[in-house]
């Protein structure tokens, strides 16, 4: 009954968390052109050109548009470079949250019912630098955060959850920083191995920083078809004081809710021009 | 190999599970202490005051979406330490040495993340602090209600020993679900040394309307003679949301429902209709719930006065714009086993304070000496 129950309640979270998928981060490297990948969850991938990729959470789209771009600078043997954009409009996904379920005479809600939810667009530049050493690949990057605000908005309707708190927080703090680096390797032909330190943080702002760390195993069962599992540990600051949490990891949204990740990857081929 | 990975993986998940809810499980723990940050060294008397008051976690009349007619949730910091300063104020007024409080709140989103008891410690002339809580969760996702510490706290001029967190048996009338994410009261228990005395703290259920008030009220007694039958002195305070023996008014739905709301009508069952926390007739012999207590012990407001009007300490937070009733009813309570009892013509019902809380705190002077 209680893992039930804990499933029930971080299931809830699933929709929050999803910004984290928007603003992972990975290596500089981008999708061939014209192929394409896409997880149970995770971002649609898609690559535009050699030197562009667009991504988007296709199920998401319809409570939180979203969208990012990422830029080729640079593609060498020494190392890579990309820049990647994304943008995203929150505020239907939280009056959702806000609204909430029924369950018996209670509301399911994860933000107090009278507070107004102006419009929000959150937007994030990261600067991604990759570089291939003979024990793995290491990619550190970092960025800046930016939420804008059409209206006011009451710093009362944070949630006040790890992942979720420092996310949202570039729309009370109107801006925040994040860096990072990660080490992927590749252990046998089939299984790889991705760790990640990661730093959030929202200058001034009551909880003014996150940190992440991650491990990640994937096992490419056949050149279309992978699982992936691991856990994540988050220790930051909230309104309340300092808090550590170990989480296992769903690849997809960076959730603790166990599934394992399948994903699929493709390539869109040329229509023949008669 | 992968299958090792994969059952690493199913051990993480459960050992990763760390609960989002306390459930106190044990059924005696120890209780968290505080220090106030500037001590003042306070002679040892033979005539403590006491006071028990429900501080309603510092919202003052709030409309609390919880326990009122209100539909508010969370509070501005600044208003609950505003809230504070004035509940501090009226306890440095009343100059206890033994202060039992109820519906403490510490780091909760409702409040501004203010820890109360601190906050009370270092701007009250009291040194010393205990807490048990009641209500303890990372997040209660109802109503963006969020992260909550609420307890029962004893405050003292005096070092404390020995605290202890007693545990209350859980409601019986509600869903698991509601249950998993509810309260867990308790009797908080403390040694005064000092004073040669043990202070004994309760919150009892008020909104079942099975008979878990009377467990509560059954394991009060029993803790209260376990003291006794040892020989020690005790003086007990707390909202035991229970009226005196002889309360003339039981049904309090007439005024306590809210205008959404319809009572005294029959439910599926054939049942009249009630609102929780406001009727006192739930089960046989609640009305003379206190009745042992009364018989055992020394109440600070005696039998000849306790029904009275002007020791009422309670009415919901939103009935004096609604009804312009501030107190309509006695809920909190204090008594000792000392000898002599309290101090003749030391007991005061607090009605002036109703605005800071839906209970008025009341406050009595113990005789702990041979005269």
């Amino acid at each position: 009954m209680r893992v039930l129950l804990h499933l029930i309640y971080r299931g809830s979270l699933i929709g929050l968390l999803t910004v984290s998928a928007l603003v992972s981060q990975s290596s500089a490297g981008l999708l061939p052109k014209r192929s394409w990948e896409i997880g149970l969850f995770q971002p649609f991938r898609y690559g535009f050109s050699d030197k562009i990729n667009y991504s988007t959470h296709p199920i998401l789209f319809f409570v939180m548009p979203n969208l990012s771009i990422k830029v080729l600078h640079r593609k060498g043997k020494l190392f890579s470079s990309s820049t990647r954009y994304s943008v995203y409009y929150p505020t239907k996904l939280l009056k959702m949250l806000q609204t909430g379920i029924e369950v018996g005479d209670e509301t399911a809600s994860l933000i107090a019912p009278n507070f107004k939810i102006p419009h929000m667009v959150g937007f994030s530049s990261d600067y991604i630098i990759t570089k291939p050493y003979g024990f793995g690949i290491i990619s550190i990057y970092g960025g800046v955060n930016v939420g804008v605000v059409f209206g006011d908005l009451d710093d009362r309707t944070s949630i006040d959850l790890p992942l979720v708190y420092h996310r949202f927080g570039i729309f009370y703090n109107r801006y925040g920083i994040d860096m990072g680096i990660d080490f992927s390797k590749q252990i046998t032909d089939a299984i790889s191995c991705d760790v990640d330190f990661d730093l959030k943080i929202l200058p001034n702002f009551s909880g003014s920083y996150s940190f992440e760390h991650k491990i990640l195993l994937s096992w490419k069962k056949s050149e279309r078809v992978s699982f992936s599992t691991g856990y994540k540990y988050v220790y930051g600051e909230f309104p309340y004081g300092k808090k550590g949490r170990l989480l296992p990891y769903l690849p997809l949204i960076e959730s603790w809710v166990p599934i394992f990740d399948i994903q699929w990857v493709g390539l869109r081929k040329n229509r023949k021009i008669k | 190999m992968l299958f090792r990975i994969f059952i690493g993986s199913f051990y993480l998940f459960f050992w990763s599970c760390e609960p989002f809810v306390s459930d106190f499980e044990q059924a005696r723990m120890v209780a968290e202490v505080y220090e106030s940050t500037h001590k003042t060294y306070t002679e040892p008397t033979s005539r403590p005051k006491a006071v028990t008051w429900n501080i309603r976690f510092g919202s003052k009349r709030f409309p609390f979406f919880g326990d009122s007619c209100g539909d508010d949730v969370i509070m501005q910091k600044k208003d609950v330490e505003s809230n504070l300063l004035e509940i501090a104020s009226a306890v440095n007024e009343i100059d206890p040495d033994i202060v039992f409080l109820q519906e403490v709140d510490i780091y909760s989103k409702r409040s501004g993340y203010v820890n109360e008891i601190q906050y009370l410690l270092d701007n009250t002339d009291m040194n010393y602090g205990c807490y048990a809580s009641v209500w303890k969760a990372d997040f209660v996702p109802t109503n963006g209600f969020g992260k909550i510490n609420m307890g029962n706290a004893i405050l003292s001029k005096y070092s404390l020993e020995d605290a202890e967190r007693i545990g209350l048996s859980l409601r019986t009338d509600q869903s698991n679900l509601v249950q998993y994410f509810y309260l867990r009261r308790n009797i908080l228990k403390v040694k005064i040394p000092d004073l040669d005395l043990y202070a004994i703290n309760i919150h009892a259920t008020a909104f079942a309307t099975d008979s878990t008030k009377q467990k509560h009220i059954n394991k009060y007694l029993e803790v209260l003679s376990e003291v006794s039958d040892g020989g020690y002195i005790f003086v007990a305070g707390g909202d035991l949301n229970s009226l005196p023996p002889g309360a003339s008014e039981y049904d309090f739905c007439d005024f306590d429902e809210c205008d959404s709301e319809n009572f005294h009508t029959l439910d599926e069952a054939g049942e009249l209709l009630h609102k929780e926390a406001s009727y006192f007739d739930n089960f046989t012999g609640e009305k003379e719930i206190l009745e042992p207590l009364y018989q055992r012990y020394s109440p600070a407001v005696e039998v000849n006065i306790m029904n009275n009007s002007d020791h009422f300490t309670h009415a919901p937070s939103t009935s004096e714009e609604r009804w312009g009733i501030k107190y309509d009813r006695k809920l909190d309570y204090l008594f000792t086993n000392a000898p002599n009892g309290w101090s003749v013509d030391s007991v005061k019902t607090h009605q002036e304070l109703w605005r800071l809380s839906d209970h008025m705190p009341v406050s009595g002077i113990l005789n702990l000496s041979g005269d």
